[in-house]
């Protein structure tokens, strides 16, 4: 998820095409392709998941994009509509639907291969299906599950099973082996029949995220996402992890097992990456500076360095949109305050309260980010301009927000717990929300939480959420996949079925909006599907689960040394698997 | 003797004398006065409050930052300019001062109050106790302190409290061995044999007998942790441990300056309070070295041989 600035969960793209995204320089493509060397990458804290049934933060996209082949992907591209095309990855070709939208068939590239430990083998349909069953285990599974259980025949009761299976190893395999998805047939071992109950024109996204990617055999043997996976992580992409010592660095090496003729997404020109964790922005964007590093992982660059790199007229810097938007959630589980954050009025007090010029300006300025009053992020369709909670300049209506605070019995003000990451410019964000709260009598407790638990151990704890350890928090999110994007926005976070989902923290749930959203999904024409999404947004909103803050564009800078730097949609970061390097 | 005019012969106390070495250091006097100027300020803060109109937390978007979110430079509206908050670095200079000497003072009293009665009881009642208490205090300073107090923070969360209790610990053993040393050598003199002959009591003497003599000790040790507490505190709120946000302290506004790589930009985040931190640590160390010089003569260095044997 998202975290919040930009670099988030799940990620993806979006948006791209209607944001005015400035790409100010390509990569110099006159020059040949230069295989080899290491391509140094900085990050401040670790990724989150290996196993990418479980890896949602956008950053982990590049680990897998690395690592991992899906039925679909996408090129890296510089270009925005290329950039979310969905291609064939380990599919041979996106496959038009049949049988009235229904059915899709992918055919599997021959010669793609695990790296498995008996050597080399071809991945199969089957593999596909035991991917898709792994998203469900009750150990780790994964946070865009719903996404598919709405979608495939027979996935939701082959997941109820699994639900009732003890989290052990055992346990786990045993059912795999033992139970089937009745909508995923494989008539032979190169050819996938995926049955949906409804239509979906963007289930062909679905297949491009990583949890969805097929799974080798030998991980029924391991718990998700466990030490013992890590260390026998078997690679399809064609990196596969070497030295590794958590917190600290990662080594990617050539996986042996793959062949760049049957892959046309990744070139793979570095012979190794170098990740390296635990630094902190300033140390990263100096090293960067001095051509010490190459990429960065999981950076926000800071105004300062961005206005001193502009000014410089830096031609490494790149703008790219990915949807994301930063808001405040929440918690209206916890009993604090006598439950007041269950009252509406309260919530939409801090609507009224929040200054969102200042966030923008903290952010960078007008360039980088805008106000948003909604849950949709600029590009996705169902994204318009409207505001429950207006305020001048969008700078906050501080009496208003006391008003609604006296009438709800709260004429004194209220002391609200806010987490925040302890890392880059969120402590900046954090008292700037507690200074425009503060001027409607709001106060607000500020926590740091170290940056690489705030989501994995933090916020997606649901003890954390009912204990009230937080009464509002601010994240982010990204869209899932490009364009017609809402569903990732909206089915994830704000939808319940009586299954906690992660990244709903607290349960939300409208049936109203979920009627509206069923029938986007369906709809067929663009202005019919962004003019439903659009009522989602106003339908969430008037319930003011959340507090919309801001909608950014991503600033991607790299070293000199870094060539054909082309962003790859779900990490939002260049492609490491297609960039070389002239050192 | 001689035919020279003798002066009159004045008869001039022990704080006088002391009073009149001090005075005739020019270095001594220079620090007293900027010990002086930083009071002055941290106990003027509300009224340089009043004066620009800007309060320590308030954030001035329009006027102290760019539409870039980056702080404004020193101008006539704020003379020292703003922070990446937009708020007013001469008010937060102004009102960190007042953490800075807060701490300072509590704690290297607190510190030597600590100190000089371990250090006073191990001195006078020696064998076991000694032992006991000097281990403690070797003890004490073989603790990592930053760890330390990086660990007691995440467990407590930070606070003023918490920043002074750990500076306390961590700096009244150089006074408890310092005090020990001097006790055990009081402590076989003739007054104090005297005074126990006479009847009293081991705290009576401690009290009444030893302690009076310590005083050039304490004052001086005293004075000089005040500086080493203000780093400390300093440092403890750069690494975010120290005093709580958006609450002001220097340590807490070099860290902002240090965070995002401000100080590219704004190098006025990283002159001012590193100026004061610096100059007012510079001046309690000097004032403290002066104080030694002048309540003890005789451990003064002879920079000549040859020197009139004049009292001073």
């Amino acid at each position: 998820m998202a975290a919040t600035n930009c670099f988030s969960r799940l990620a993806l793209v979006s948006a791209l095409a209607m944001t005015g995204c400035a790409i100010p320089a390509l990569s110099a493509y006159a020059q040949d392709a230069q295989p080899g060397g290491t391509l140094r990458i900085l990050a401040t804290e670790d990724i989150d998941h290996f196993d990418p049934t479980s890896g949602a933060l956008v950053t982990t996209m590049n680990f897998a994009r690395a690592t991992v082949r899906t039925l679909i992907s996408y090129a890296g591209s510089t270009d925005e509509t290329k950039r979310i095309t969905p291609e064939g990855d380990l599919a041979t070709e996106v496959p038009q639907p049949t049988d009235d939208g229904l059915t899709y068939t992918f055919k599997i590239r021959e010669g793609a291969a695990w790296n498995a430990p008996s050597g080399p083998r071809q991945i199969t349909s089957a593999d596909f299906e035991l991917g898709m069953k792994r998203m469900c285990n009750p150990a780790l599974g994964s946070a865009a599950l719903t996404y598919y259980t709405g979608l495939i025949a027979g996935l939701s009761a082959f997941c109820d099973g699994f639900a009732k299976v003890q989290p052990t190893v055992e346990a786990m395999k045993d059912y795999i082996t033992k139970n089937d998805i009745s909508g995923i047939e494989e008539p032979d071992d190169s050819t996938v029949v995926i049955h949906l109950s409804q239509r979906a024109g963007d289930f062909i996204y679905m297949l491009s995220l990583p949890t969805s990617a097929p799974a080798p055999v030998e991980v029924l043997d391991y718990l998700p996402d466990s030490p013992d996976y890590r260390a026998n992580f078997i690679a399809s992409g064609p990196y596969t992890p070497g030295d590794y010592a958590p917190d600290t660095s990662l080594q990617l090496v050539r996986n042996p097992a793959w062949k760049a003729e049957t892959d046309p997404l990744r070139k793979a020109y570095v012979d190794e990456i170098q990740l390296t964790f635990g630094l902190t922005v300033d140390a990263i964007m100096q090293q960067m500076q001095s051509g010490d590093s190459d990429m960065t992982y999981d950076v926000t660059i800071p105004p300062a360095v961005l206005q001193t790199l502009t000014a410089a007229g830096d031609d490494k810097l790149m703008t790219v949109s990915s949807g994301n938007t930063n808001f405040i959630f929440i918690n209206t589980v916890s009993g604090n305050n006598n439950g007041a954050l269950k009252d509406v009025r309260i919530r939409q007090a801090l609507n009224y309260a929040i200054d969102k010029a200042a966030i923008v300006q903290q952010q960078g300025g007008p360039t980088i980010a805008k106000p948003v009053n909604g849950i949709f992020g600029l590009g996705v369709l169902g994204y318009h301009e409207f505001s429950l909670y207006p305020s001048p300049d969008s700078k906050g209506d501080p009496a208003k927000a006391k008003a609604l605070l006296a009438e709800a019995g709260f004429p004194n003000g209220i002391t609200l717990k806010m987490p925040f990451r302890s890392k880059g410019i969120e402590p900046a964000i954090a008292q700037t929300i507690q200074a425009s709260m503060a001027l409607a009598g709001i106060t607000i407790e500020l926590t740091p939480v170290t940056a690489s638990d705030y989501y994995s151990k933090f916020m997606t704890n649901p003890v954390n959420t009912k204990d009230g350890i937080w009464d509002i928090a601010p994240v982010g999110w990204t869209p899932d996949w490009a364009g017609g994007s809402a569903r990732s926005v909206f089915q994830p976070q704000f939808s319940f079925d009586g299954t906690h989902q992660t990244y709903n923290y607290t349960d939300y749930n409208n049936p109203t909006a979920n009627d509206l959203a069923q029938q986007a999904i369906n709809a067929t024409t663009p202005e019919e599907v962004g003019r439903l999404w659009a009522q989602v947004d106003e339908t969430v909103m008037a319930d003011a689960p959340v507090v919309p803050m801001i909608a950014n564009l991503i600033v991607l800078y790299r070293g000199a040394a870094v060539q054909n730097f082309q962003p790859y949609a779900l990490g939002v970061q260049g492609d490491w698997t297609n960039v070389w390097l002239q050192r | 003797m001689s035919s020279e005019a003798v002066a009159p012969v004045i008869q001039r106390g022990s704080w006088a004398l002391t009073a009149r070495r001090l005075l005739r250091d020019p270095a001594s006097i220079a620090a007293l006065g900027f010990i002086v100027i930083v009071v002055a300020f941290a106990i003027l803060a509300p009224a340089f409050e009043a004066w620009t109109g800007h309060s320590a937390i308030a954030q001035y978007r329009d006027t102290g930052m760019s539409a870039m979110g980056l702080p404004a430079a020193p101008n006539r509206e704020f003379v020292f300019g703003t922070d990446h908050l937009g708020r007013d670095v001469l008010v937060r200079l102004a009102f960190g001062a007042r953490v800075s000497l807060l701490v300072g003072v509590l704690a290297a009293l607190c510190a030597s109050v600590v100190g000089v009665t371990v250090g006073m009881t191990a001195g006078y009642f020696g064998g076991r106790v000694d032992s006991v208490l000097s281990r403690m205090m070797d003890l004490v300073m073989s603790v990592p302190f930053l760890l330390c107090a990086l660990a007691l923070v995440s467990v407590f969360g930070p606070s003023l409290q918490l920043s002074i209790g750990v500076i306390v610990f961590f700096s009244w053993t150089t006074m408890g061995r310092v005090i020990r040393g001097q006790v055990i050598s009081l402590r076989r003199q003739e007054f104090v044999e005297a005074g126990r002959s006479l009847g009293a009591g081991p705290l009576s003497i401690m009290f009444v007998d030893i302690l009076p003599n310590l005083s050039v000790p304490i004052i001086v040790y005293t004075t000089m942790m005040i500086p080493g507490s203000i780093v400390f505190e300093a440092t403890l709120s750069f690494l975010g441990m120290g005093i709580v946000p958006p609450a002001p302290s220097w340590g807490g506004m070099l860290a902002d300056a240090a965070n995002n790589s401000l100080y590219l930009v704004a190098w006025w985040l990283v002159f001012i309070p590193g100026t004061a931190l610096l100059l007012t640590t510079l001046a309690f160390n000097i004032f403290g070295d002066s104080l030694r010089d002048a309540l003890d003569p005789k451990g003064r260095p002879r920079p000549r041989a040859k020197r009139k044997g004049v009292q001073r």
